[in-house]
């Protein structure tokens, strides 16, 4: 931010000199993500890692402290290769809280062989334990993929409605689409299992992410003050403000505040992540292609 | 200051909310429900009374009941207990528990959801499609057998997703009772049979009435210990109507009779079927033989490593054998899609955070506002925006029953986020360019604002019906948020700058 806050004269010629040069670090970063998604793709036959919300099975959240999730873990593998152990630690200590136990078996296989390693019986004081299907679940996750492309596609409508103009809706759909495309590769990297709540995330990311390209155009093309890189440069102050008072509200959830709710965690990295992404998309990608098409329709 | 319409209006609205959500800090302990026909019951003790005092004791929370009730109940002979409710006076005459659960009283009206407060629920799906007068037959049905068998604060409803599939959803709050599970997806079809000819079946139309909580013609016989396992039997009576009885005197007439060293039987055994499994076969004494007996005695078992829990065990198999006889099979079969059981003390802790985080949240978005704008009278009316946004989101939460899970209160934050936004579009637009009219200028941002309001509408309106409306909360709390910003705050909040700026 701060290279910005130069004289209106300097970084005028500063944004004509480079914004093409600018405009071309998105669009390598979203042709490595949509490379990364192709291989994820053909190893996994799937774009995401799905937790067993999607692709069925049980979660068992064991309340209780002392157990060695490593010993529990190597106790369960033998009978459930698929098994993963994760450790939720409470806030004011940070001491184990809980722990998140799954696998794709149903209650009836996990229950008593976690049972019979902890020699205690799983009560609804101790424990949850949540099942899904797996019919149920991969049609959840058909739909919630089908509502996320009809949320894009929604979307998609009333920002042409909105402008009115095929290359400045464009450009705002597209910078959308680069967020989702980038987060998603971002939290596949991070190794990320997402679950029916995270594609929910993904949604509100289609609509929440084209805020500040809204104003971007909105700035660009509609404001009859200043010249076209004060407009732009008046919205990305505004802009910025935006996103990092979003991401100020989002963060303290990942390092001051522990001990959430999983659907919770998740639906806020994602937002996290992708708003971060936003940040590049808006004000180099789209940024970029409405200079061009300022400068083409002589709208200075 | 003059406050306009709009403020009025913010402010208004606010007022409702806060009666909608309506906090109270009344003590004592709610009754959440009164099994029919009890001591309790007839004692006038109904479900929704708060308990203020047992036996002049003051009660304020579970804790008071728990510890006052335990130290007189069960006792040795039948004592009285005389319990003040907030409007009435219940007098009891016993020497069990009442026969009432009891909560603290709430402290406001909003719900929260499973994964909050904890509890159980349950995704079925039938095996055929069913048309909307199936699915309440089979809701009906439903809701009668679980409370028959005694589970309150059941909500029982139909969903349906994109797909077209229709589902049953019980949700169970609170404890999470282990038995759900029988309860939802068994059907439940329960066959008298003898020599596989059916007698009578499940339901009202065969059995007039079952024995139930009546030491003199059900419980528990006989507990043995067989290779370390305990093993009980329990028994208890039914009343056949008069075709059945005819039916079975009619069956019966034709059999033969065996001669044993323990009596006289029939040579053919009364089968009983549960869902097509032979659960017991009862012996048929040779009195019954052609006779129109309405009087059948039931007999089944319970097992477990030792005697408390084969006890416990075998009562829980006794009564949900009675809740079927009573309540008749499911119209349909059903396959379980999704089962949570959710631990209520997780939930608990899962809650303080929420709170905290928003807490936490409020003061992040406030120092970078500060940072940026510093003045402090706009970081006020911004926060005090953002915070009745939130409210008023709760109030109508209240108002419409929903219960309010993790997704919800996140949708609840990511609309403040938006919220936030469009009041930093608002201040920039008004206090920057001071060249156009303050009517361009104010235009401009409301254009930004619909967009931007259209946008996410149009995002989270499929998550309505997607994955059997399970993430619904999320879309919901969102667009309530945004629509309350958009129709109520944010016009106030433009005011609000406007007299700040002067």
């Amino acid at each position: 931010m701060e290279s910005n806050k130069e004289q209106p004269e300097t970084q005028k010629s500063w944004y004509d000199k480079w914004y093409l040069v600018l405009l071309t670090i998105p669009v390598i970063i979203l042709i490595l993500s949509l490379i990364y998604l192709g291989t994820f793709y053909s190893k996994h036959g799937d774009f995401i890692n799905k937790d067993v919300s999607l692709s069925g099975g049980t979660t068992i959240t064991l309340n209780l402290n002392n157990i060695d999730s490593d010993k529990l873990e190597s106790s369960l593998k033998p009978k459930f290769p698929d098994i993963t152990i994760r450790k939720l630690t409470g806030m004011e200590t940070g001491e184990q809280l809980a722990l998140i136990v799954e696998s794709s078996a149903s209650p009836d296989e996990l229950k008593p062989a976690i049972e019979e390693f902890l020699n205690l019986k799983l009560t609804d004081e101790n424990s949850s334990v949540e099942f899904t299907g797996s019919t149920l679940s991969s049609s959840f996750y058909k739909q919630l993929i089908t509502a996320l492309i009809i949320a894009f596609i929604l979307m998609s409508i009333v920002i042409f409605i909105l402008f009115r103009t095929f290359i400045p809706s464009i450009a705002v759909i597209f910078a959308a689409f680069s967020d989702i495309i980038m987060a998603l590769a971002f939290v596949n990297i991070l190794g990320l299992k997402i679950s029916a709540a995270g594609i929910a995330a993904f949604l509100m990311l289609v609509g929440y992410s084209v805020d500040t390209d809204i104003l971007l155009t909105t700035r660009a093309l509609k404001k009859a003050e200043g010249k076209l890189n004060e407009r732009i440069y008046s919205a990305f102050k505004t802009g910025i403000l935006m996103t990092i008072t979003a991401l100020a509200a989002i963060l303290p959830a990942f390092f001051i505040i522990k001990g959430l709710p999983d659907s919770f965690k998740q639906i806020f990295l994602i937002l996290a992540v992708g708003l971060s992404a936003d940040i590049i998309n808006t004000w180099l990608t789209n940024a970029g292609i409405i200079k061009i098409y300022c400068d083409k329709k002589g709208i200075k | 200051m003059k406050l306009t319409f709009r403020i009025w209006l913010l402010i208004a609205v606010f007022i409702l909310a806060l009666l909608a959500i309506s906090p109270s800090f009344e003590s004592g302990v709610l009754i959440k429900n009164v099994e029919t026909n009890s001591t309790a019951y007839e004692a006038g003790l109904r479900q929704g009374m708060i308990i203020k005092s047992v036996n002049d004791r003051r009660i304020k929370n579970l804790e008071d009941y728990n510890q006052v009730i335990t130290n007189i109940l069960p006792s040795e002979e039948k004592i009285k207990i005389l319990i003040n409710t907030k409007s009435s006076q219940a007098v009891l005459f016993t020497d069990k528990l009442p026969e009432i659960i009891v909560a603290n009283t709430p402290r406001t009206k909003l719900k929260t959801g499973l994964d909050l407060q904890g509890g159980s629920r349950a995704l079925v799906k039938p095996e055929k499609q069913l048309s909307s007068s199936e699915m309440n037959d089979l809701i009906a049905v439903t809701s009668n057998r679980i409370n028959v068998f005694g589970i309150s604060d059941v909500t029982i409803r139909s969903v349906s997703d994109l797909s077209g599939n229709t589902y049953m959803l019980v949700e169970v709050a609170g404890a999470t009772p282990k038995d759900l599970e029988d309860l939802v997806s068994k059907q439940g079809k329960f066959e008298a049979k003898i020599s596989n000819e059916t007698v009578f079946v499940g339901g009202d139309k065969d059995i007039t009435s079952v024995c139930r909580n009546d030491a003199s013609c059900a419980g528990i016989e006989s507990c043995d210990t067989v290779s370390g396992e305990d093993i009980c039997r329990f028994r208890f009576v039914i009343y056949l109507s008069e075709e059945a009885a005819k039916k079975h005197a009619k069956i019966t007439s034709t059999l033969g009779v065996n001669y044993t060293e323990y009596g006289k039987y029939l040579d053919k055994k009364l089968d009983l079927y549960l869902d097509d499994q032979l659960v017991d076969s009862l012996l048929i004494s040779e009195g019954l033989k052609g006779q129109e007996t309405t009087v059948i005695q039931i007999q089944g078992s319970g097992s477990g490593p030792d005697r408390n829990s084969a006890i416990e065990n075998t009562e829980e198999s006794m009564n949900k054998l009675q809740t079927i006889l009573i309540t008749g099979s499911l119209p349909f079969k059903l396959n379980i899609e999704k089962l949570d059981a959710i631990s209520p003390i997780l939930g608990k802790e899962f809650t303080k955070n929420i709170m905290l985080l928003a807490l936490v949240a409020f003061v992040a978005v406030s120092v970078v506002l500060f940072i940026k704008y510093r003045k402090i009278k706009i970081t006020l009316s911004v926060i005090l925006t953002m915070f009745s946004e939130a409210f008023i989101t709760l109030g109508i939460a209240a108002l419409i029953n929903w219960n309010l899970d993790a997704p919800s209160i996140a949708g609840i934050i990511a609309g403040m986020g938006t919220g936030v936004n469009d009041q930093i579009v608002i201040i920039d637009e008004s206090v920057s360019n001071l060249q156009e009219s303050i009517k361009e200028r104010i235009k401009r941002a409301l254009f930004i604002i619909i967009g931007a309001f259209f946008t996410i509408i149009a995002a989270m309106l499929p998550l309505f019906w997607a994955g059997a409306g399970l993430l619904r909360g999320f879309a919901l709390t969102t667009i309530i948020g945004v629509s309350v910003g958009i129709l109520i705050t944010r016009p106030a909040f433009a005011d609000i700058i406007k007299k700040i700026e002067g």
